[in-house]
């Protein structure tokens, strides 16, 4: 028995661990990138997986009963409400930047942008046949 | 066993603490409101880990359900934030325009009085 309670807490602890280093990564990629619509990206992911990796592994060390069952209900709800903040802070950052134009590309009607892909398709196609023949 | 559990539960909340307050200097600092608003709902996440480790240290179920309302608390604050603030903005730019149309017209007048 002794031994079944020490892997609970090594699994646990690793899990935790985890949770831990992916808050660092978000942390990092925050202070990192330089502009919010890449910053987002960062903080989705500890939005989601960090608290998910994490408590998981408190799930593990609590053991089977109503605390596990009202984590797991966070986790879940995590999963619904990040994309939705996500969604909302990105409009609200293309409708009121007046600038945007200096930090991406910026299409006025989606056909222009189709066809700039379908070109670059084509190019690739051609460059990928030439080394094959 | 129990002494190795509280050890990192306590490591686990100070280095949560240290990272909460990285995120705070970056809320500070962020150039747009977007910024802020993101580094605000890390931190709201940061916070429920936290008090998801600390129900499991104090051996109190009842901080889970707080967890669980603050993970709703701050996903509806996101929303309220980023509603108001998008109004706010209609309404200075709709402000702004129609002074400068005013500005315009009188501009004309006296223009058409000389």
């Amino acid at each position: 028995m002794e031994i079944l309670e020490w892997i609970k807490l090594i699994v646990g602890g690793a899990f935790l661990l985890c949770g831990l280093l992916i808050f660092l990564i978000e942390l990092y990629g925050i202070f990192h990138l330089d502009y919010v619509l890449n910053r987002m990206h960062a903080a989705a992911m500890g939005d989601t997986l960090g608290i998910s990796v994490s408590l998981i592994g408190l799930m593990i060390i609590s053991g089977l009963n109503f605390t596990t069952l009202k984590m797991g209900l966070i986790v879940i709800f995590l999963w619904f409400a990040s994309p939705v903040s996500s969604h909302l802070l990105a409009r609200l950052e293309v409708s009121t930047n007046e600038n945007l134009g200096n930090h991406c590309s910026i299409y006025d009607n989606l056909e222009d942008l189709e066809k700039e892909l379908i070109e670059e398709k084509i190019k690739q196609e051609k460059e990928t046949g030439g080394e094959e023949a | 066993m129990e002494l190795i559990y509280q050890g990192m539960y306590i490591a686990v909340l100070i280095t949560l603490a240290l990272m909460l307050f990285a995120c705070l200097i970056r809320a500070i600092r962020g150039p747009r409101i977007a910024d802020r608003i993101v580094s605000v709902n890390m931190m709201g996440t940061m916070v429920m880990v936290m008090i998801a480790v600390l129900s499991l240290l104090l051996k109190e179920g009842f901080l889970v359900d707080i967890c669980l309302i603050y993970a709703m608390v701050s996903f509806l604050a996101v929303i309220v934030i980023s509603k108001v603030y998008m109004g706010v903005y209609e309404e200075k730019r709709h402000n702004s325009e129609v002074k400068s149309n005013k500005i315009g017209m009188e501009g004309e007048e006296t223009h058409g009085n000389t």
